[in-house]
Formats: C-alpha cells, sequence, structure tokens
C-alpha cells in the first residue's frame, strides 16, 4: 500500500540524509521564540498566535523546496489523500522524527486530521498560568502556518488549525486541515 | 559537453537567475523567434562573466541575438528580453506537452542545429533551464543535481535571502555562485 | 510558574491552576532524561533560528542592535542548560563550577558536546595584561552560521550572537556574570581553513576576578 512506501522513504532519509541535531536545542530555540513573541506583543496571545502562524509560512515556503530535494519527490501527489499521506509520514518525519497520525477525513476527502502523539516542541513547556494562556494560545501553531506555506507551493491552498492541544489539557493534539481550492498555474505577463 | 547558460524561473513567471558561460555559434540568418543566449562575454574562454538581468550588465558585448537593436545600454535589457522569450517558449511548450500527453508527462529538452535547451521543473514550480552544445544527451539529472544541492542549500536554506525572489533577490549570493562555477566547470 | 492542579484537573477545572489532560500526566511526570540524547533534523533548528533572525531582523534599527537581540534571546536558554547539564551529570561532578576555569571548561565541554555534538575548538585567556578579565572561546564552525552567506552590506553579522547569548546565560547561572560578544575571525587572509571561525569573547565582570583572587589566596 503506498502509504507503507511513504513509510519507508520516510525512514529512509530521517536514517540517512538528514542531518541531526540534538533536540534540545531546537526545543528551547522553540521555545525563546514564542517567549520572545509574548513578551513583544504583550501577552496578546491571540496576536501570538497568528504571528506563529505567519513565521511558519515563511518557513514553509523554503521547507517545500528542502523537503522536495530530500525525498526525491518528482512529481506531485495525484490526490489530497495521498498528499495527507506523505506529510505524516514523510515530511513530519523527516523534519520532526514523529509520524503523525491521519484519521477523520469528511466524506468529500477534502479535510482531515493530524493527531499528534508526541509533540517536540511541546517538551518540558507549561503554558502560563494566567488564566488566558491556555485558552488562547495555541503554542505549536508555527506547525500549521508551516503547512500552509508548503502546500501553497504546490499549489493547494489549504487552511489549518489546532483544535485541540495537550498543553491546553485536553486529552490529544489534533489539527485540522482543510483544502481550500488547487491554484492554477500563474501565467507569463502578455506580451505587447 | 559545453554549457551556454543557465536560467532560472520561479513560480511567479519571473526569471530570477541568469549565467552564461559562452553564446553558442553566432546563428546565421535562420534564427526564429526562439531564443539564442543572451549577450554574454564574447567567445573568450575563459573567464566568464555572469550576465545578470537585474543589475545593469557591465559587459556590454552586442547581442547576437535574433534581436538587432542593443545599443550598448540596452545589453542587460536585451538579456531581459531572451530570457523572458525563453521563458514564454518553454512554458508553452510544456503545457502543450500536457495537453497531449496528460497531466504526468514533462517536456524534458528541444534540439535545434545550434543549441539544446533543458527544461526540468520541480514540483514547487521553480523551473531550471540550461542551454548546451546540441552533443550532450540528458541534462535531467544535472538540473536536479543543482536544485537539491545548490539551490535548496544556498538560497532556500539562506536565513538572510528572501522568501520570494523579486527581481532575483537572494539568489544572487557568494556560495551559490561559487558552488554552480565549480559543478559546471566540473561537467565540462 | 504554576502551582500544580490535582492530576485529574480535566474534569474539576479551578479557577486558578492549570488544566491538564485527563490520564493527569504533566511535564513534572516526564524523566528529564528522556529527551537526553533525541535528535531531530538540523533542517528544523535552520529554519527555526532563520525565522528567528529575520523576525528580530524587522524590529532592530541596526547590526548592534540584531546582535543583541539576538544575545538577549539566547541568554534563559543558557540558564536552563546550566541547571540541566548539572543535573544529568554523575553525582560526583555535579557541584557547579566555582572557578573561571571550571567554568569554562565546562561550557567549552559539556556545553558545546549538548548543543553541536563536539566540544568547541579552543579555549584561551587574553595574553593583553590589560584585559586579564578576557577569555576566548573559539568555535571554527558554529552550527547556526551553517547556511548563513552574509551579505556584503551586513558583513559585521555573526548570527552567533544567540550562541553568546547561551554563554552568558551559563555564565550568569552560575554566578560570574560576564558579557560575551561573538566576532567573525576566519577570513580570506591566511589561506584560511575555516572561513566561519568564530571567537567567543568572554569578558567577566571585575567582582568575579575579585573573587577568584580571593578565594585563590584562600
Amino acid at each position: 500500500m503506498a502509504s507503507s512506501k511513504a513509510s519507508r522513504l520516510g525512514e529512509e532519509v530521517w536514517k540517512t540524509r538528514m542531518d541531526k541535531v540534538n533536540a534540545e536545542l531546537v526545543v528551547l530555540t522553540y521555545g525563546t521564540i514564542v517567549a520572545q513573541l509574548c513578551k513583544d506583543f504583550d501577552s496578546d496571545y491571540i496576536e501570538v498566535n497568528k504571528q506563529l502562524d505567519k513565521m511558519g509560512y515563511n518557513i514553509g515556503l523554503r521547507l517545500i523546496d528542502d523537503y522536495l530535494a530530500k525525498s526525491n519527490t518528482m512529481r506531485r501527489c495525484s490526490n489530497f489523500r495521498e498528499t495527507a499521506e506523505m506529510i505524516a509520514r514523510v515530511g513530519f518525519k523527516i523534519f520532526l522524527n514523529i509520524t503523525p497520525t491521519v484519521t477523520n477525513w469528511t466524506s468529500d476527502g477534502k479535510q482531515f486530521s493530524l493527531i499528534f502523539d508526541e509533540n517536540p516542541f511541546a517538551d518540558f513547556v507549561e503554558l502560563p498560568d494566567d488564566g488566558r494562556a491556555q485558552d488562547e494560545l495555541w503554542y505549536s501553531n508555527i506547525l500549521c502556518g508551516v503547512l500552509r506555506g508548503a502546500l501553497e507551493m504546490v499549489q493547494m491552498q489549504v487552511e489549518a488549525h489546532f483544535v485541540s492541544d495537550v498543553l491546553r489539557g485536553n486529552d490529544t493534539t489534533e489539527m485540522r486541515i482543510t483544502l481550500i481550492r488547487y491554484i492554477d498555474d500563474e501565467l507569463p505577463p502578455e506580451d505587447d | 559537453m559545453v554549457v551556454y547558460s543557465f536560467y532560472i524561473f520561479d513560480r511567479h513567471t519571473e526569471c530570477i537567475y541568469s549565467k552564461s558561460w559562452l553564446s553558442p555559434a553566432p546563428t546565421s540568418s535562420s534564427s526564429t523567434t526562439t531564443t539564442t543566449t543572451p549577450s554574454g562575454p564574447t567567445s573568450d574562454t575563459h573567464p566568464p562573466l555572469p550576465s545578470s538581468t537585474t543589475t545593469a550588465a557591465p559587459t556590454a558585448a552586442a547581442g547576437t541575438t535574433g534581436r538587432r537593436s542593443a545599443p550598448t545600454t540596452s545589453a542587460s535589457s536585451a538579456a531581459d528580453n531572451d530570457a523572458k522569450l525563453i521563458f514564454g517558449t518553454v512554458f508553452s511548450l510544456r503545457n502543450m506537452v500536457r495537453k497531449l500527453g496528460g497531466e504526468d508527462d514533462a517536456f524534458v529538452s528541444y534540439r535545434t542545429a545550434h543549441y539544446k535547451l533543458h527544461y526540468y521543473e520541480t514540483a514547487s514550480n521553480l523551473r531550471l533551464v540550461m542551454l548546451t552544445d546540441t552533443a550532450t544527451l540528458s541534462m535531467r539529472n544535472v538540473l536536479h543535481q543543482i536544485y537539491i544541492n545548490l539551490w535548496v542549500e544556498y538560497v532556500v536554506k539562506n536565513p538572510l535571502s528572501p522568501v520570494e525572489h523579486k527581481g532575483g533577490a537572494g539568489v544572487r549570493n557568494e556560495l551559490f555562485e561559487l558552488g554552480l562555477e565549480q559543478f559546471i566547470r566540473g561537467l565540462m | 510558574m504554576s502551582h500544580v492542579g490535582s492530576g485529574k484537573a480535566a474534569s474539576s477545572k479551578e479557577q486558578t491552576g492549570l488544566r491538564y489532560p485527563s490520564n493527569g500526566k504533566t511535564i513534572y511526570h516526564r524523566p528529564l532524561n528522556r529527551t537526553k540524547t533525541a535528535e531531530l533534523s538540523q533542517a528544523a533548528f535552520a529554519y527555526l533560528f532563520s525565522e528567528m533572525v529575520i523576525y528580530a531582523q524587522r524590529r532592530v534599527a541596526g547590526i548592534q542592535e540584531l546582535e543583541k537581540r539576538l544575545n538577549l534571546q539566547g541568554h534563559p536558554i543558557g540558564l536552563k542548560l546550566l541547571d540541566l547539564l548539572l543535573l544529568r551529570e554523575p553525582p560526583r561532578s555535579q557541584t557547579r563550577p566555582l572557578t573561571i576555569i571550571a567554568l569554562l571548561h565546562f561550557i567549552k565541554i559539556n556545553v558545546w558536546t549538548h548543543l553541536f555534538g563536539r566540544q568547541a575548538d579552543r579555549l584561551e585567556k587574553s595574553s593583553n595584561p590589560d584585559t586579564p578579565d578576557e577569555y576566548m572561546i573559539v568555535d571554527n564552525e558554529p552550527l547556526v552560521n551553517a547556511y548563513i552567506s552574509v551579505p556584503r552590506e551586513m558583513s559585521q553579522l555573526n548570527c552567533a550572537a544567540f550562541v553568546a547569548g547561551i554563554i552568558e546565560g551559563v555564565c550568569d547561572g552560575a554566578m560570574f556574570p560576564a558579557r560575551v560578544t561573538a566576532h567573525t575571525v576566519g577570513g580570506k587572509e591566511e589561506g584560511e581553513m575555516w572561513p566561519g571561525k568564530t571567537v567567543f569573547l568572554v569578558k567577566f565582570q571585575p567582582e568575579v576576578l575579585e573573587r577568584e583572587a580571593l578565594l585563590g589566596k584562600g
């Protein structure tokens, strides 16, 4: 089945083609980014979420080329389901060494959920106890932006947001992704 | 194998990078509207100067392209136009190929009497075009290597280069140029 | 700072205190050493770091300020790393470093190995008699600069200011207040083998040296 091929690809790329660093460096760096944003925006967590999403979007625009290069993908996925499988089994695997589960497909096949049983960014993290953070801040919101940016570069416009997060006291960390539309190729400007 | 020139077009159909090593043999009058390479340095072998489409190229060598005008100040705009022509050609060919051969089919290269043009498009709509002599076989692998070893490493991963390379910003950095030069020289 | 609510806080949402998932697992249940050798891709770090640099760049006016911001962002990491690494040491070496040299060795070996997988390349004391409080940690190829190709207009920028901030955090946490800055020394001269060579200049505050001198005598 194509998904096990994807898993094997992800595993192989992770083992052989990715340079690795200590996870704690990455986690601590991400923590300092979020902390800095909270400080800059004066604990306006809605704004922090937006900023994280924007930063993630910028990362996604770059990361897609890296992903395509590392996974030696020559062609686009043929449908959204395949895209979801590749994201979960190859994309997340080669960058974060995790494989979220793809579930909760809607009947029209345009929406699915990613369930993270481990989120490396949230290691050692506890949200501030100011009564608002747990209701307003999505700590790992950068991942939503990354997916949005990366998929836009392969001509899919998607919307991604978290619906639950262990840091907020929920039982799982779940992200919901919706395909809005496929983007057409840009045409060159008309000559005189 | 001789490489004449190399272009990169982004997904907004803009030329964000171009470099020539040599112009192909000057075309006799039969040059049609399909392009030849832009005016680069004249046929001296070394050192090549990249003909930049973004800044006014100091190389004012007269163009041997199909366009006649070329007062020296418009050497760079001639190069600009060449890049646009190349892109237009390539884009139309690619669309036609997809229409005729189905979505999975891909335009790979075309050959004229004087040069061969190789095309490689990534899934992220980055387009690499290379002009070589007619004897060269497929450069698809070469273009793929340039993409993964040079583009991704030195442009994509460089935090100080912008994400959208409008007008070529951020592409022309030292590491990328050096790497490209070494890579191509190693092939020639 | 949070006070730990009851384990099954999901059902009883108290007014104050954080909610935890219904299995009651908080971060305090996780063993600290679980992720000691965990690895993520270097690309992940590179992208995060580059976004951090770009974000900082938008909010500051000049290179000095940018480096200062990066330094500030590294500082809390250094503080946390000091505690974490000392905790993970085998019990007999778990005391925090008491002399300058011990501290700098700790940084050169433990901190560097933890973060970058190798030791720092050199540790030197300044030979200038006017500045006995300056020490230098040399790294031939700082990881954080791996993908950065500094444009000419910004040639004084060294993004290793972030690492300098981490070092500063470690020093401050160990009660050896210092200022740490990063300087690029690798260049086109000398047929340089390491063009990205960076020197982290650690300048201790005067009271540190006084204390050191006192302790030495005592």
